[in-house]
């Protein structure tokens, strides 16, 4: 039986006098692909950030090992688009040598990525500086990854791809995965469990159990099915 | 070339190359105002630096100090966006300099003087700008990453609010020495000008913050050494030199 490494329990959140998340309780194991669905103001962003020790909380959000190496991709990361920072002094930051950031590049379905590594950030397209945040987020081999709606933006082909490296890198290296998402979509059926909520949790368990229609008018208030 | 003249050129390189480099950070963050504000709040202690005969820079740091606290304290209290305060406590700076300021002195406290540092000047503010220059590295791309996303910076276990304090710290520190070489006046566009230029030149981060060293430098040496030749001030020759970069520049940049 994989380990837990995250639990949650009566989880409250309140920003500016107001509650924003209200007695959450999941789990997270290794190698576990949790996916967080909700409508948008759910509070979905919150609870990342709140997970990172970016939010004041009460209740308990607890760590194992306590130290655990977490990469965050978050909502907001804007570049100025006359910044002159290519993309390989993006992954000099964190001082990476360039073999690895070519192959973490690779990873994310960028295609000749020597070429890329010397494109400045601010000129790169919504797609592919998600892409690039996101291999600068694995390239480091985090054990968790937190991933705040990764996909917005992105046409089909672009979502399959980073989609697919995601679920690669994951198999391979253990990682666990904690992704949020607003509407329901491919990512849904590869995951392990579910937790879907509006400031509170709506339902929590395996796709298969828990992805009904009658669950699913929960969320979005009207008949959907996948 | 007599010791002197040596001494002024040393000392104009050296924070001419400190302001540009930090410039380009500054630029980034969206600051490129603030040392021309601070240029003016130091003011009241350029005055009297000037009327008791100590070194400038020296008189900059307490008033400069004191208009930080202001404003922060002002902000606490009035939540009034940190523009209009700053606005509020220069201009007052530029008010209280002017009731004691002498007729005669104006002209090196507004656009600065530095035919008379000495040896020891020279060398403290060589030091100085070492020093400030090797912070600003260690801090460059966290400040950078910060600016990109706060939240991201946090998670990689950046401590945010404390490289911005050393950042505004270092900015204090240019500030108080390029008043020496350009005056409170035009001290701003020794942090704004060269990074300008140097962002049009520029196709990465490094090009961009070492050519805004080297822009700022060179400005100097080239703006000292008319201000030799043409008996004209060397501030304002030092910014012009910067400005006529920048003007090259606009042809480097592609559309």
């Amino acid at each position: 039986m994989a380990e837990t490494i995250l639990k949650v329990r009566n989880l409250n959140v309140e920003l500016e006098k107001e509650k924003v998340l209200e007695d959450l309780d999941f789990n997270l194991r290794e190698k576990e692909l949790l996916v967080i669905l909700g409508p948008n103001g759910a509070g979905k962003s919150v609870l990342l950030r709140t997970l990172l020790g970016l939010h004041p909380f009460k209740g308990e959000i607890s760590w194992t090992p306590k130290n655990i190496h977490i990469g965050y991709v978050p909502d907001d990361f804007d570049v100025p688009p006359d910044l002159p920072l290519n993309v390989k002094e993006f992954f000099y930051f964190k001082r990476i040598n360039l073999p690895e950031i070519l192959l973490a590049l690779q990873w994310v379905g960028i295609e000749n990525p020597s070429k890329f590594a010397g494109k400045r950030l601010g000129t790169l397209s919504r797609g592919q500086l998600r892409r690039t945040v996101i291999a600068w987020v694995l390239v480091d081999k985090p054990s968790v990854i937190l991933l705040d709606e990764p996909m917005v933006g992105i046409d089909i082909r672009g979502r399959e791809s980073i989609y697919n490296s995601l679920v690669k890198t994951w198999q391979k290296q253990n990682q666990a995965i904690i992704l949020v998402s607003h509407e329901i979509g491919e990512v849904v059926r590869k995951a392990d469990k579910i937790l879907a909520l509006n400031k509170r949790k709506l339902f929590y368990g395996k796709p298969e159990e828990v992805i009904t229609p009658q669950n699913l008018a929960k969320i979005y208030g009207g008949a959907i099915s996948l | 070339m007599e010791a002197q003249f040596l001494y002024s050129l040393i000392t104009g390189i050296f924070i001419g190359g400190v302001a540009g480099y930090l410039g380009s950070l500054m630029i980034t963050k969206r600051m490129a105002l603030v040392g021309d504000a601070l240029g003016h709040v130091a003011l009241p202690g350029v005055a009297l630096a000037l009327i008791y005969g100590f070194n400038v820079s020296l008189g900059a740091v307490p008033a400069l100090i004191l208009g930080i606290i202001l404003i922060w304290l002002f902000e606490m209290r009035t939540k009034l966006p940190m523009e209009a305060l700053t606005g509020v406590v220069f201009t007052a700076s530029v008010a209280i300099a002017f009731l004691f300021l002498p007729g005669e002195k104006v002209s090196t406290a507004l656009i600065g003087d530095i035919s008379q540092v000495g040896f020891w000047d020279t060398l403290v503010s060589a030091m100085l700008c070492i020093f400030t220059f090797l912070v600003l590295r260690k801090i460059f791309s966290k400040i950078i990453l910060a600016n990109l996303s706060e939240n991201l910076a946090k998670v990689e276990h950046i401590k945010v609010e404390r490289y911005n304090f050393i950042y505004l710290v270092c900015i204090a520190i240019v500030v108080a020495l390029g008043i020496k070489v350009t005056g409170s006046l035009l001290m701003g566009a020794l942090v704004i000008t060269p990074a300008a230029a140097a962002r049009n030149f520029s196709r990465n981060l490094f090009q961009y913050s070492f050519g805004a060293l080297l822009i700022g430098g060179i400005s100097c040496l080239l703006g000292i050494l008319a201000f030799r030749f043409f008996s004209l001030p060397a501030g304002p020759l030092i910014i012009l030199v910067a400005t006529f970069f920048f003007l090259i520049s606009l042809i480097f940049k592609k559309l």
